[in-house]
């Protein structure tokens, strides 16, 4: 017979398997515990509160973000560093500037990388581009008009220096 | 009972099998996770800033055009048994289905568009497909998030890309996942071993109903992993080779499944496992997702097994505990889905 893992006092009675982190891992619990830990319509669906069996994602956080001084907090929110650290979940967009630093590094770890390098937004509201992402633009816009006017397709060329006039229109 | 159920069909086509590979990915979903700008996250947010995000979210997606009647679902006014099939369905998250702020899920009327307003960000855009798809299943995701972008301020930097409550998600906001069967594999004790190899791809492996959930039937959610620094089309291709690569395996697999004596021995398994859907009176759904994962392996491996690919996946929605007593009409305690659910599924395989 397999005790509960959890109290380690009742048989187990619900057994699961779970991929947790690459690893398959076979969880065996109590019904009452099982109930407790939130296993969902019965055990059925098999889908539950992960974050509470297999040990809390925040564990993960608080290893990789860095330590900082007590009184840091997101000036929009108000949430503090510490908290972040706790729960892993931010509480608004300003707190990617409020933790810039800390989330850099935060970044590293879990992406691999630390810079967005997909698919820019240009919806409502979009932040005008930083100098350098502008510079980079405007010098794409560049070469495009001298490949156009070499191919003598003044039309595009024509295009494109209108986004370059209104790009620049925008930095000044 | 629940009317909102009603006007959804009983089979849905990203589980029509028609897609690439069907007898080893049964569908693939990309999903954007995005947030409005200058509003805080759901998780500190106020209820009433919530519902402002949920009235402009309604909004912005009719608006869209790609929504015509689709079911637009506030979660107060849905009960446990709703929101269950919406879950098992793939719609919503159970952390959707628990969550006590104002969310809704909207989807679209062939369910291959859905999006949950609310959960831990403000959208969950979410396009399904059939089969092995990632090229056109993410077509349509970003199609409907550039249509919903220009109707919504998203909160985007041009360093950490489009902002989530999670920096998990931060970046592309993208998450590419193909639901694969893979019961060679897991036949031949071979998952483990898959599965470290796959975190040095940048992938991850879940149970069938993403993050937090059981294998049910060999099947794994494989999803990236990381999803900032690179463009989506580089996690794109990076997922493309990942799953072909475990198709690869699993074929291998099962041709050692089929070798020598090997053979008797998964012809044996795969027909006793038809006998207890053919048969049984009374049939859990843990123990269904056993026998019907081996009955499909044994179709894809040529043997005669009575039903198409379309209908093994169906069928496969169709046995849920939720889905179950959506076809009863009324809440069933988990005996009665068991008779209910052998009962059902005689009628369909006999």
């Amino acid at each position: 017979m397999k005790l509960c893992e959890e109290c380690r006092k009742e048989a187990a009675s619900v057994f699961l398997t779970l991929a947790v982190n690459n690893k398959v891992r076979e969880v065996h619990l109590c019904s009452v515990c099982a109930a407790r830990k939130g296993v969902w319509q019965g055990t059925e669906t098999g889908a539950f509160n992960s974050s509470d069996i297999v040990g809390n994602l925040s564990g993960y956080f608080k290893d990789f973000l860095p330590a900082e001084r007590k009184a840091l907090r997101c000036g929009a929110c108000g949430l503090t560093y510490a908290k972040f650290k706790q729960s892993g979940r931010l509480g608004c967009p300003d707190c990617y500037q409020s933790f810039e630093p800390q989330l850099t590094e935060l970044m590293l770890r879990i992406h691999g990388s630390s810079s967005h390098t997909g698919r820019t937004y240009s919806g409502p509201g979009a932040p005008p581009p930083s100098r350098a992402e502008a510079a980079r633009r405007a010098a794409t816009l560049k070469t495009a008009i001298q490949e156009a006017v070499k191919k003598e397709d003044f039309e595009t060329a024509a295009k494109l220096r209108d986004a370059l006039k209104q790009l620049e229109g925008r930095d000044g | 009972m629940a009317e909102a159920l009603k006007k959804f069909r009983p089979y849905v086509t990203w589980a029509n099998a028609r897609g690439a590979w069907p007898d080893m990915v049964f569908s693939t979903r990309v999903r954007f996770a995005r947030n409005l700008a200058d509003l805080p996250f759901t998780g500190r947010a106020e209820p009433r800033q919530l519902d402002g995000i949920r009235r402009a979210a309604f909004t912005a997606l009719k608006e869209t055009g790609l929504f015509p009647r689709g079911h637009f679902l506030k979660m107060e006014s849905l009960g446990q048994l709703e929101k269950g099939f919406l879950a098992e369905r793939h719609h919503i998250s159970h952390g959707l289905a628990f969550t006590a702020l104002p969310a809704a899920a909207v989807i679209s009327n062939d369910e291959d568009l859905s999006v949950m307003v609310n959960e831990e960000d403000h959208l969950r855009l979410q396009c399904l497909g059939s089969g092995f798809a990632i090229e056109e299943t993410l077509n349509s995701a970003l199609k409907l998030d550039e249509a919903l972008g220009r109707r919504l301020p998203y909160a985007f930097s041009g360093k950490f890309g489009f902002l989530t409550a999670c920096p998990t998600n931060a970046g592309t906001g993208m998450r590419i996942s193909c639901l694969a069967h893979l019961p060679a594999m897991s036949r031949l004790g071979l998952m483990p071993q898959a599965l470290e190899s796959l975190s040095r791809m940048g992938v991850i492996a879940r149970g069938i109903y993403g993050e937090g959930t059981c294998v049910l039937g060999d099947y794994y959610q494989i999803s990236n992993a990381a999803c900032l620094g690179r463009t989506e089309e580089e996690f794109r291709v990076n997922m493309d080779r990942v799953i072909r690569n475990l198709i690869r395996q699993e074929i291998a697999a099962r041709e050692t499944l089929l070798k020598g004596h090997a053979k008797l021995h998964t012809e044996d398994a795969v027909f006793r496992a038809l006998g207890v859907l053919r048969h049984a009176r009374t049939l859990s759904y843990g123990e269904f997702m056993r026998n019907i994962s081996l009955a499909r392996m044994g179709a894809a491996m040529g043997w005669e097994m009575g039903l198409d690919f379309s209908t093994f996946n169906q069928v496969t929605l169709l046995m849920q505990p939720a889905h179950i007593q959506a076809a009863a009409g009324r809440a069933l305690s988990p005996e009665e889905r068991d008779v209910f659910r052998a009962d059902s599924l005689r009628k369909k395989l006999l």
